[in-house]
């Protein structure tokens, strides 16, 4: 499966931002890259070293530098978008294929500016515009952890977006306009708790990335942060404190979920599964209580319980549908085997107002997945090929009333669009 | 496949347990349809209904869907049962910490409720109860903390499918259904066993031992606080006292090591892993009030074992049973449906189906909670090496294996392991402590390997540590100590046979992939970063058989040339049928034309065991062999690997008869009818193409062989007994007035179309029950190559190729030892990397687990493509053949993780090898 | 008893059954086991993991597809037409096994299979494998690929796979029409 890379709407306003970029590097003329230069090496303790490997991990950067069955940190992950293909790039201290020249310095200029050591303007795939608020001492830390990995000679494959998408300076006009130094709380507190929860989840974990609706020029929409938004197939739900006590989470059940993959309403799936095996099943039991202190704020709303489901009659097409295709795992009454099938009664993708992500996982299935403790969900088959459109919306208005507390508002032109 | 045709001859007799009638009658054999043809068993006239069973256990059948395992059988498939089939489920307890307070079955609706409910008071009142060997507490009584984890508290019995399909579903992981009260703690209990093994050899490897095993014996400890306490020291004490003498003699050695001693201790585990025999436990039963008759279809390795122990266990209750019929069918276990509990759950179950015959058949969450499980094992080893020879100077182990609720053969299974933990090579002084433990684990049965898997992996990866740490390649190491022919095993038993560790190191050693692995790491890496390339070997002996092996066999040619063979063997899916078939081709030219297999009845050769073998002494042996009846064992259970060697014994034994005194003397006889008047030795005949050739006379045909035979009355059958001790029993027969010493105990011979007569033995001689010490003394080695590559980013580890190789004789059929070894392959792939399961609480005994989190090797896991075997040619074409089974499901576990050590430098010494183990590592 | 029911007819092995009043919510191996008498689709996992239990589902447009019983209703099939193991070889009018499929037979002559229990899945597999590339063959470099894609979600535990997948390996290969040589 694939990750999302943070897709590429933003590229819409390059075109846009073309004058005003060269109008700033007119005035600024501050194009003072470096592509050669010393191999750095860095001698950083070894508790530095360690707690940037954390922070490594807290913000995920394996997730797009690692690419599958590739070299660690390597890079070479590919993004695919409408304008083009972007590639994660090498941080192996690989001194010619990777960072093995880059300072701290140039280090905490791409993670802050957006800046490659050359002077060239990251993409934003590179999460630059969460990872701002990070600390010096955090990147540093960071830095002193990717020197010390095995460098990997991979070069990186050069993204070539058409024009004029390819013209990085475009990016300058791009930060000017949507670049901020912190991004909007989702929820209310002051704690100190959930000031590092904020740290944790806006900056390291750059969540909103995903979770923040994108605007017309592939920005974060900071107005509505957290609130749910489909960069891919799949929608990133609403993670507001709002849209997460409305599908019954709790704290607890919250913890859960970053910590194992798993809880009893659900499992982590798509781009989810990697974010919690790779980032945030490594924080610390103190870091995620605090990350789910500032998700819930710090006095959480009460969890929305499940309404009692209307009767169905046995007869409905999506019962039919339901016993024929799905009962056969999660049980005729929705319940699920635990450690093996997620109960679909309560399931939090069930309660979502979208039938988007339940009507995708109809269709395309799921792979086997492990998750941390020896866990592991079978594979779901996808349906595509047994359920037409009308079958495919009976199944899943079925599902939402009966098990999600939903209406039964999803229609075979919605089933249709998404196949 | 010929029709049988049942004739009064082939009469099912019963054996009398207690009182109790019983019948042993696989299905589809002749003993079944004998059942009806003697009208032991009716069939009701069921309106015209075609009551054959479709049953075959051959290959065609396997692959057309026929029914071929007792997991295919309902009653309607049993002609004489009433066709209602019953369905049974147990509940079980899921927490082993606290007392158990009953259940509660109000989720059921009116609807689901069960028709019958069996718990512990229905057992205790109507004096049901397990056979000793399974201990206590079929059913658990209320009020009672668990023995362990999934331990059967009730079984709830439906007179149909739909109902108990539909209640099983409320019921099943609903654990609100058994209730629990005080926590307790798990019980404490002594261990299942311990014992020592401590040797100390003379000056040389083939001298005789100051202290050993098989010398003076191995030694036990007593317990205190539910641990061993080991004997006090002293030269002059009993075997305990001096074996610990030498035990601390060798401790002190190593304290003191000389400063050219390498001296490594070693902490290694194993896992706790499930055998996932694809066919789930089951058994099938219907109890029968009005005649006081019990039927029980079941799956097991050992009908015999089921047999008697069913029958006592009626034999001693209040339900009333006089005839017990009881057919076992084909199954698949890999050890765990070998001495396991399912088939007298089934009784019970049939017993309370209320004139309902009753299923009770595991699903695969069930199957996980219940069946046998490979014992998880923790070893200390502590191997003391010269640096400058490059020699093995002694050997600590301190194994722990832990043995689970129940102790079935968790005695047996460790020290197995802990009698073959010095591998192939040759140790010149070992302590070797081995205890097998109870806890509220899953209980552990008699997996693939035999406890062997474990401590020989732990040794293998030790030696190539120090063979690296010695700067030598671990091959060259593995040579200079591999035992050789007349060398002690750490036992001080002297195996027998000629010993080819050395040349199955050698070929490994000039293996392609050994030889150039140092370049191709370089390369590999060089070309593809993030990627670590390995290579790694590992080695095994693995003995084949028990020491308490015996079987019957009856061979018989009729007057048409078609051979005819019974066997006390079953088949488990190893192909004993075929196997044993091509076992007669030796001596009849020809692989049996049928085969039938779990035969339990042989009238023809009546014998007398004794009811625990194990408590032998030379001289109960001594004086009760007196009897010409007496054996030590009448017929073992199909495992260990012990059908191509122990079994092909008397099916060829049993051939040959046929073949010396009836064919032979036929042959004769038309020759010189023919006016030949070559008189040739029997020895120089061949077989060629299905006919027997000896220089310069016409080739005669089995069939026109067998009708003179017949015609003469010369021997056209056999029926034989023999029992091996590591050793066979011997004695001497006097057949047509000719004495000769057959390595049987117990013979008849049929003569033309004549009855069986029972010839007397003479002069019997058994290997002394004390041999038994020896543990281990027929060995098959294997060793293998893996080829292997890490990937950094995930911690996978993929197989990119593996050869194996091994040495196990002359093959009966070698597309089922190559079988074996893929098979062992993939199982060992398994072990070494995915296969699973915690011990306790999170593991199988919660009822939840299955393949999504077990995970087994698929296709692309094993190099499906690219892997090879090579067997070693036998020593000659009249070695025997060897058991390999077992032996070829180990070494690749080590050779596994030894080539993860070659990539990415580190050495793991807990299985299985992980991708989190090894990104924690490469981080 | 008064479980609901719902008629089943389903076309099995070439033979129309029912309609027949199944359980609602009754999974069709278990149809096929208790109520049908056909025993060989066997429970492995009871999860859709080892596809034991998988029968040949027979599509209107001439294309097959496997599909485990053990996680399919039994409704799912009502009005479909499918194969099991047990109507894979030609049988005469008393039921008997009078020839193998060529899938059959190089399970055979393969050895591939010792105890046999996963053996009705692998049949179906490789049977739905051969028929798709009698529609459509592929190259032969490819046939390894092909097969390996086509068995890797059954489980085997006796033989270790290879003699399986060697059998239709060679099968594939030796079987007119079912490669090209082209690319």
């Amino acid at each position: 499966m694939s990750r999302p890379r943070h897709l590429w709407r933003w590229v819409i306003g390059l075109g846009v931002l073309a004058g005003i970029a060269i109008g700033v590097f007119i005035s600024t003329n501050l194009l003072r890259g470096k592509t050669d230069g010393p191999v750095q090496v860095v001698n950083a303790p070894a508790d530095v070293v360690a707690r940037g490997k954390y922070l490594a991990e807290a913000a995920d950067c394996a997730a797009c530098h690692t690419a599958p069955g590739g070299a660690p940190f390597a890079g070479g992950l590919a993004m695919p978008s409408g304008f083009g293909t972007i590639y994660a790039t090498n941080i192996t201290p690989d001194p010619d294929y990777g960072i093995g020249r880059w300072s701290a310095d140039d280090f905490w200029r791409a993670l802050h500016d957006g800046v490659r050591r050359d002077g060239q303007q990251l993409y934003p795939a590179m999460p630059y515009t969460s990872y701002r608020g990070m600390t010096r001492e955090d990147s540093d830390a960071i830095y002193a952890y990717v020197m010390r990995l095995r460098p990997a000679q991979v070069p990186n494959v050069v993204t070539n977006l058409r024009f004029p998408f390819n013209v990085r300076l475009g990016m300058r006009g791009w930060n000017l306009l949507f670049l901020t130094d912190s991004l909007p709380a989702v929820s209310v507190g002051s704690s100190p708790a959930w000031q590092r929860g904020r740290y944790l989840v806006d900056v390291l974990g750059h969540c909103g990335e995903c979770h923040t609706p994108r605007g017309m020029l592939g920005q974060m929409e900071l107005s509505r942060p957290m609130t749910g938004f489909a960069l891919g197939r799949f929608e990133a739900p609403d993670i507001t404190p709002a849209g997460l006590a409305a599908r019954g989470w709790t704290a607890a059940a919250l913890r859960d979920f970053l910590g194992s993959g798993l809880t009893e309403d659900g499992s982590a799936f798509s781009d989810m599964h990697p974010v919690v095996m790779l980032s945030t099943r490594r924080l610390t039991p103190n870091d995620l209580v605090k990350a789910v202190k500032y998700l819930m704020g710090d006095t959480p709303p009460p969890p929305v319980s499940l309404p009692p489901a209307p009767a169905i009659a046995a007869t409905s097409p999506g019962r039919t549908s339901y016993v024929a295709l799905c009962a056969g795992c999660h049980g005729l009454d929705g319940d699920g085997i635990p450690n093996t099938v997620v109960a679909m009664r309560g399931n939090t993708t069930l309660r979502l107002t979208d039938p988007r992500n339940l009507i995708v996982s109809m269709l395309d299935g799921m792979a086997a997945q492990n998750f941390p403790y020896l866990q592991s969900m079978q594979a779901m088959p996808g349906f595509a090929d047994k359920l037409s459109d009308q079958q495919a919306a009976d199944l899943a208005n079925y599902l939402r009333i009966s098990f999600g507390g939903q209406k039964g508002d999803v229609t075979p032109a919605a089933v249709r669009a998404l196949r | 496949m010929t029709p049988w045709r049942p004739s009064r001859r082939q009469m099912l007799r019963a054996t009398l347990i207690g009182g109790v009638a019983v019948y042993l009658a696989p299905l589809g054999s002749r003993a079944y349809a004998a059942l009806f043809e003697d009208q032991l068993l009716t069939v009701p006239d069921w309106n015209g209904r075609d009551g054959t069973l479709k049953y075959r256990i051959d290959a065609v059948a396997k692959v057309t869907g026929q029914k071929v395992f007792a997991r295919d059988i309902r009653a309607r498939d049993m002609p004489h049962w009433p066709q209602q089939q019953g369905h049974a489920l147990v509940l079980r307890v899921t927490k082993a910490d606290r007392l158990y307070n009953g259940f509660d079955l109000s989720v059921l609706d009116p609807d689901l409720k069960p028709d019958r409910i069996v718990t512990a008071a229905d057992l205790a009142r109507d004096g049901l109860a397990f056979p000793d060997y399974y201990g206590d507490d079929m059913l658990l009584p209320e009020g009672q903390t668990p023995a362990y984890l999934g331990q059967a508290v009730a079984i709830l019995i439906y007179r149909d499918f739909a109902r108990f399909r539909f209640a099983k579903y409320k019921l099943q992981f609903n654990n609100t259904i058994v209730r629990y009260g005080e926590e307790t703690g798990p019980l404490a209990r002594n261990p299942w066993g311990s014992s020592r093994f401590v040797r100390v050899a003379g000056p040389t490897p083939d001298s005789d031992d100051i202290f050993s095993p098989v010398k003076q014996g191995p030694f036990e400890p007593t317990y205190q606080n539910h641990e061993p306490v080991w004997p006090a020291a002293s030269r002059d004490g009993d075997v305990g006292a001096q074996g610990m003498y030498y035990a601390n003699a060798i401790a002190d050695e190593i304290a003191h090591a000389p400063p050219d001693w390498l001296v490594l201790t070693r902490d290694h585990a194993s896992q706790s892993a499930d055998t996932s025999a694809l066919e789930p436990d089951n058994a099938n039963g219907w109890y029968d009030a009005d005649r006081q008759e019990l039927h029980l279809v079941v799956a097991t390795q050992s009908p015999q074992e089921v047999a008697e122990n069913a029958a006592s266990m009626v034999a001693k209750s209040r339900i009333g049973v006089k005839r017990l019929f009881l057919h076992p069918c084909f199954t698949v276990g890999y050890g765990s449906k070998d001495h396991y509990n399912m088939p007298y759950y089934g009784l019970v179950a049939a017993v309370y189906g209320g004139g309902v015959p009753v299923r009770l058949a595991n699903d695969r969450f069930e199957q996980f909670q219940t069946s046998l499980k490979r014992h998880q094992f923790d070893m200390r080893y502590t191997i003391a090496v010269d640096r400058k020879s490059g020699l093995l100077q002694a050997f600590q182990a301190a194994i722990v294996a832990n043995g689970g609720g129940r102790a079935n053969c968790s005695v047996e299974v460790t020290m197995a392991g802990a009698t073959q933990s010095d591998s192939v090579y040759y140790f010149p002084k070992s302590d070797i402590a081995a205890t097998a433990s109870a806890s509220r684990a899953i209980d552990c049965g008699a997996a693939r390997g035999f406890g062997a898997v474990e401590t020989i992996t732990a040794t293998e990866l030790m030696v190539d540590e120090i063979a690296t740490e010695l700067g030598l390649d671990p091959l060259d190491f593995r040579l200079r100590n591999v035992r050789k022919t007349g060398m002690r095993t750490s036992q001080g038993a002297i195996p027998q046979g000629v010993q080819r560790g050395e040349a199955v190191l050698e070929r490994a050693k000039a293996h392609p992939l050994w030889s150039g692995r140092a370049a191709r790491k370089t390369n590999y890496d060089a070309i593809h970063p993030g990627k670590y390339y390995g290579v790694g070997f590992a080695a095994c002996h693995r003995r084949y058989g028990t020491g308490f092996e015996a079987s019957f066999a009856k061979v018989e040619v009729a007057p048409n040339g078609q051979i005819a063979l019974s066997h006390t063997a079953n088949e488990i899916g190893t192909g004993t049928s075929s196997s044993q078939a091509v076992a007669c081709v030796r001596w009849l030219g020809r692989p049996a034309d049928r085969v039938e297999l779990a035969v339990t009845d042989w009238p023809e050769v009546p014998v007398e065991a004794p009811a625990d073998p194990a408590a032998l002494t030379d001289a109960d042996q001594n004086r009760l062999q007196q009897n010409p009846r007496w054996t030590p064992v009448s017929a073992s259970a199909s495992s260990a690997s012990n059908s191509s060697y122990y079994f092909t014994h008397t099916t060829r034994e049993a051939a040959r008869i046929v073949f010396r005194h009836g064919l032979w003397p036929a042959a004769l006889a038309i020759w010189a009818a023919r006016g030949l008047s070559m008189r040739p030795a029997a020895e120089s005949a061949r077989w060629s193409n299905g006919a027997l050739t000896v220089a310069g006379l016409p080739p005669l045909g089995l069939a026109e062989l067998a009708a003179q035979a017949h015609a003469r009355s010369l021997v056209t059958g056999a029926t034989v007994h023999a029992f091996n001790r590591w050793r066979w029993g011997e004695a001497d027969f006097k057949i047509e007035g000719v004495s000769q010493r057959l390595a049987l105990d117990g013979l008849a011979v049929r003569y033309g179309n004549g009855a069986y007569s029972l010839l007397d033995r003479q002069n019997v001689s058994y290997p002394p029950p004390r041999s038994i010490n020896a543990m281990v003394s027929s060995y098959t080695v294997t060793a293998a190559l893996a080829e292997l590559v890490v990937d950094a980013g995930s911690g996978k580890v993929a197989l990119l190729k593996h050869h194996n190789i091994v040495e196990c004789g002359n093959l009966l059929v070698p597309e089922l030892v190559s079988g074996q070894i893929q098979g062992g392959a993939a199982g060992s792939i398994g072990l070494a990397l995915s296969e699973c399961l915690p011990l306790y609480e999170e593991g199988p005994g919660d009822g939840t687990w299955n393949f999504n989190r077990y995970h087994l090797p698929r296709g692309s896991d094993v190099a499906v493509w690219t892997q090879t075997a090579d067997v070693l040619p036998p020593l000659s074409d009249t070695e025997p053949p060897k058991g390999m089974a077992e032996a070829a499901g180990i070494p690749l576990v080590a050779a596994i993780v030894n080539g993860i050590a070659h990539a990415i430098g580190h050495r793991f010494r807990s299985l299985p090898v992980t991708p989190d183990q090894i990104l924690a590592v490469l981080g | 008893m008064s479980l609901p029911t719902r008629p089943l007819t389903v076309t099995i092995n070439g033979k129309q059954h029912g309609p027949i009043d199944v359980p609602e919510g009754m999974m069709m191996i278990d149809v096929l086991h208790e109520m049908l008498d056909l025993t060989a689709s066997r429970l492995g996992c009871g999860q859709g993991i080892c596809h034991a239990c998988v029968v040949i589902w027979d599509r209107d447009d001439q294309t097959s597809e496997t599909v485990p019983t053990c996680i399919t209703g039994a409704d799912f099939f009502n009005g479909k037409r499918i194969r099991t193991v047990e109507g894979i070889a030609p049988r005469n009018d008393k039921g008997e096994v009078t020839t193998l499929s060529p899938v059959q037979q190089a399970f055979l002559d393969y050895f591939s299979f010792q105890c046999g229990y996963c053996t009705p899945g692998f049949v179906n597999a490789a049977t739905v494998l051969i028929e798709r590339l009698r529609r459509s063959p592929i190259a032969r470099r490819d046939v390894e690929t092909t097969v390996a894609a086509a068995l890797e979600r059954h489980i085997c535990r006796c033989t270790g796979y290879v003699r399986y997948y060697e059998a239709v390996r060679d099968l594939i290969l030796k079987t007119p029409g079912l490669t090209r040589t082209t690319v």
